[in-house]
């Protein structure tokens, strides 16, 4: 019977046992290295030369800025007028602006102003972004509704229009906590944004309903399941907005509402540079390449840890 | 029948293979280049018109192999040797503008999963006409495959090719009232007559049916033959693109397919979408079909009856099918011929029966004694198992004993669940007036379809979920009344395990924090003494405990299964809730896992409320079944009586879906 519908090509075959060793069911491999998300992001970002790259850079900008020292040996505001606009000199390498300071050390010393005030912003709105998103995505219902409307107005505000009309309002005393409270206040509704979609997603995960099941207060869930695992997405958009921060504090010290005019920042000496731009342009250049330099690197940066974190964001 | 069997086998033999894939090999390369061996040296055929069975777990390269001969392999994986030939014609090296000409006519794909395959965007008929439209098919025109009609050679005389014109829908009511005139000039009446215009209005499916089905109905039904031919020839000129689509979709078994055809996925349950992919698959009427797991995300009972149709319609197409499966069972019951694929080497092979019923290689052995579907009886404790060797027969009577003697721990009484629907007034009771206990240290299971209602039980007695009327009592005591310590309390003692094992362990915490969180929340012990409780554990669960330092990301899917029985046995609870805690695990794994729950049980007394959709599973493990169907208890017995003694027709109806349970093993 079986000889007669057997087809050819289709007899029984049983491959020899030491071509394919079974293997305990579903063992352990114990050798493979032990990987966790974090440990799995650090291992892509180390063979990202986007990663690399800004982040030499990044490291560079931040010795700059603790120890300006180390770089030069001048004064940001010792400034001579008979050097003023006058060319580069030993010593003098940027050469001088119109009020005879030194561009290079000026260079040097804007850079802790930037990125202070970038770095203060970024942590201030991460703070208060997924403060209000998280309670808004993990509380729902009326508060979600309060919050995101709240959200919404904010986020129709242009932050530029907004910080200039509340800076105006607040000329004279002037210090960096002032613009930096400033941004905080217009910029952290995407963070809330992203954080509140964040929590949405990771709250309805089984491991939470596994926790309460364990015994978990809602709290603990927030905090010790639902806020660790909705990390990476703020993380990415912290870094990005890190830039921006810093070009908007060039934007308005730019525009004459930001820092006070004492206080040695890109923006100011940008905003001073304009006026001779046609009789000396590389007064401009400076300062300028150092803000896009500066923010191209934490953009980078930003692009890399998305890679890392985000995967299923990635490009091909 | 016999004798078309043998025929079909004359015919097979004589035309030689249809597919003949020799030696493959498949590579996929990793991220750091290197290459990993998905498939290595396989070799089966498919002839024409033939079941063949490709069963493997997950990871066996079975789906890979598959891919490879429709020229779909995902991401980075190649063909690096071996020989794929369709119809004599190779396929290795084919470029992809190749490929395009035979994907759709020479090759059909039902693939895995009904949800995500389809356009949300588009209606089914748009996406229907999508393939037909791709392969340049004739709509008004049947296309048989060379088999089909050698097969039906003697009995079907073919005068020309227009013979094969199928019925245009706006040509329908002027046949049935011609084929009505012609049975009454027959001298046909009464009932004879009536039910003969029954068969036609039925049979007749404009874009399915052809001219010359018409005139052998009207012959056999009594209407002479120059007479019947006259009316078929008038009458069946050819249909519409619209039509063969509707004639499509209702030959994969969706009824009043004309207006389904203009609906969208969403309005499509999951059986109803796998039914359209499958009128996709078939649409340009291809040699050979790849089905990948096409019903493995359904129900048991919707499984049977698509896989039935589908069996129907390739038989009658003269379609050889390539069916993929994790499941032994299924595969014997549906295929001629089983290729068992392990690691990406095909193991072993030949003809269903035989290879069930006598498996040689060692790891085929295996799967046929985990088979769940092929199992006959409950799982043995390992300590019942070293008593004697009449454990076996005693059992039954140990297990009713058992039953008999203890108390109640959960009782459920007069349960009743209901949400509000979205735009709708009146309320969905999702569970209605369900009643029944969990006996200390037994397993009461609850076996039910999706949309049955059995996870909102398991929620509720969980206390995740509050019910709308009745009662849950643990330990006497009605737990809607539990809050704080009281409540706390009852978590300890009563612990869930979730179906989903990749969503039920937080990824950011190592397995070592994972075990000893309901631990930490319930301030037991310190932490040394919480790291040998978290060693003790692994070690009943039998995991290595290196793996305490790990993340859930690098365990397999039964593993962590393991990892969260772990857990919910940390605080030594009494009762345990498993909501479909085996169903995602591949059949070894599954077996694995099950028989770790019971020797749990016999070792601690505990009580398991297990809900599953299997009733293979709840044979292996269950001393009580509770059958649920929307929402109601449909059936509630000893598990012997529920499989031997089944008193609902809904509960017969679950027992035949499983697949294999009817195949006799020459394994005892």
């Amino acid at each position: 019977m079986t000889d007669m519908t057997t087809l050819p090509g289709q007899e029984r075959y049983v491959a020899p046992l030491d071509e394919t060793p079974l293997q305990d069911v579903d063992n352990v491999d114990e050798s493979a290295p032990a990987s966790s998300l974090w440990t799995d992001a650090w291992r892509t970002l180390r063979r990202n030369p986007l990663f690399i790259v800004s982040g030499l850079l990044i490291m560079f900008i931040v010795i700059v800025a603790l120890f300006p020292t180390l770089f030069t040996k001048q004064d940001p505001n010792y400034c001579v007028l008979e050097n003023s606009l006058g060319k580069p000199s030993p010593g003098h390498p940027f050469g001088f602006d119109f009020q005879g300071c030194d561009v290079y050390t000026r260079v040097v010393y804007g850079t802790r102003t930037s990125l202070s005030v970038g770095l203060a912003a970024t942590i201030l709105v991460v703070l208060i972004g997924t403060l209000i998103g998280a309670l808004a995505g993990f509380f729902g219902g009326w508060l979600d509704s309060l919050l995101s409307r709240v959200t919404d107005i904010f986020l129709a505000l242009p932050i530029l229009l907004g910080a200039i009309v509340v800076l105006q309002m607040f000329k004279t005393n002037g210090s960096i906590w002032k613009i930096v409270l400033v941004m905080a206040l217009f910029g952290w509704t995407s963070t809330a944004r992203i954080a509140r979609g964040a929590v949405l997603e990771t709250k309805n995960l089984e491991f939470n309903t596994a926790s309460t099941a364990l015994g978990s207060s809602p709290s603990r869930n927030l905090f010790r399941h639902i806020l660790p695992n909705s990390l990476a997405p703020i993380i990415v958009i912290g870094t990005t907005s890190l830039a921006t921060y810093i070009v908007l504090e060039a934007t308005l010290s730019f525009l004459g509402v930001g820092l006070p005019t004492t206080t040695v920042s890109w923006g100011g000496d940008i905003s001073e540079a304009q006026t001779n731009l046609m009789t000396n342009p590389m007064v401009l250049f400076y300062p300028s390449a150092a803000l896009a330099i500066t923010v191209l690197s934490f953009i980078m940066m930003g692009d890399a840890m998305k890679d890392a974190l985000d995967p299923k964001s990635r490009t091909a | 029948m016999e004798n078309n069997e043998s025929k079909l086998v004359a015919m097979q033999k004589e035309r030689g293979p249809l597919l003949e894939v020799k030696n493959l090999a498949i590579d996929f390369t990793t991220d750091d280049k290197r290459a990993v061996h998905a498939v290595r040296d396989a070799s089966f055929s498919v002839y024409p018109g033939q079941w063949v069975a490709i069963v493997g777990e997950s990871g066996s390269g079975k789906s890979t192999s598959a891919m490879s001969v429709l020229g779909l392999l995902p991401g980075t994986g190649h063909v690096v040797g071996g020989s794929i030939k369709l119809n004599g014609q190779e396929l290795v090296g084919l470029k992809q503008k190749d490929f395009d000409k035979l994907r759709g006519s020479a090759m059909g794909l039902v693939p895995q999963d009904p949800m995500s395959n389809l356009n949300p965007v588009w209606r089914i008929g748009t996406q229907v006409k999508e393939a037909l439209k791709a392969n340049n098919m004739d709509v008004a025109h049947e296309k048989r495959s060379a088999l089909a009609t050698a097969l039906a050679g003697d009995e079907v005389k073919l005068n020309d090719s227009d013979d094969e014109t199928f019925i245009g829908s706006t040509e329908l009511p002027a046949l049935l009232e011609a084929a009505k005139a012609a049975i009454a000039e027959a001298g046909l009446t009464g009932e004879t007559a009536e039910r003969s215009m029954a068969y036609f209005t039925e049979e007749w499916v404009p874009g399915s049916e052809t001219r010359w089905r018409v005139a052998d109905d009207l012959i056999k039904a009594g209407v002479n033959a120059d007479k019947a031919w006259a009316i078929a020839k008038s009458h069946v000129t050819g249909s519409t693109m619209d039509d063969r689509i509707a004639g499509l979709l209702s030959e994969a078994g969706l009824p009043d397919a004309a207006t389904r055809a203009r609906q969208f996925p969403h309005e499509f349950s999951g059986g109803m979408r796998q039914r359209a992919l499958i009128a996709i698959g078939l649409a340009c009427r291809p040699d050979l079909l790849i089905a990948d797991e096409p019903t493995s995300a359904l129900d048991v009972t919707v499984q049977k009856k698509i896989l039935d149709h589908l069996h129907m319609l390739t038989d009658s197409l003269g379609t050889a099918v390539l069916f993929i499966t994790h499941d032994l069972g299924l595969a014997a019951e549906r295929a001629q011929h089983i290729v068992v694929m392990y690691k990406g080497q095909v193991v072993e092979s030949g003809p269903s029966l035989e290879v069930l019923q006598h498996p040689q290689h060692p790891y085929t052995k295996r799967l046929v004694a985990a088979a769940p579907s092929l199992a006959s009886h409950r799982i043995i404790s390992a300590k019942e198992r070293g008593q004697d060797a009449n454990a076996l027969l005693e059992h039954r009577v140990v297990g009713e004993d058992k039953l008999e003697h203890s108390d109640a721990i959960i009782e459920v009484s007069h349960l009743t669940r209901e949400f509000k629907l979205p735009r709708k007034k009146e309320m969905f009771k999702a569970v209605d007036d369900v009643s029944f206990s969990v006996k200390r240290g037994s397993t009461l299971a609850i076996v039910g379809e999706s949309g049955s209602g059995k996870s909102t039980v398991a929620n509720m007695v969980l206390k995740l979920l509050d019910p709308t009327d009745g009662t849950v009592t643990y330990e006497g005591q009605n737990i809607s009344e539990f809050k704080g310590k009281r409540l706390l309390d009852f978590r300890r003692h009563v612990q869930p395990v979730f179906q989903n094992p990749y969503g039920s362990l937080d990824p950011m915490y190592s397995i070592f924090r994972s075990i000893e969180e309901p631990l930490r929340i319930h301030g037991i012990g310190d932490k040394k003494s919480r790291v040998a409780r978290v060693s003790e554990l692994l070690d009943m669960v039998e995991l290595p405990k290196s793996v305490m330092q790990r993340y859930p990301n690098e365990l397999s899917g039964g593993q962590r299964q393991r990892i969260a029985i772990a857990r919910a046995m940390a605080l030594d609870p009494d009762v345990i809730v498993c909501d479909e805690a085996v169903s995602a695990l591949d059949v070894l794994v599954q077996d694995q896992v099950l028989r770790l729950l019971n020797d749990l049980q016999a070792e601690k007394n505990l009580s398991y409320l297990f809900i599953t959709h299997d009733l293979a599973v709840v044979r292996q493990i269950a001393d009580e079944v509770v059958v649920m169907q929307h929402g109601k208890l449909v059936e509630h017995a000893t598990t012997d009586e529920v499989f031997d003694h089944p008193k609902m027709q809904y509960t017969r109806d679950l027992l035949d879906a499983i697949p294999g349970g009817k195949l006799q093993l020459g394994l005892d």
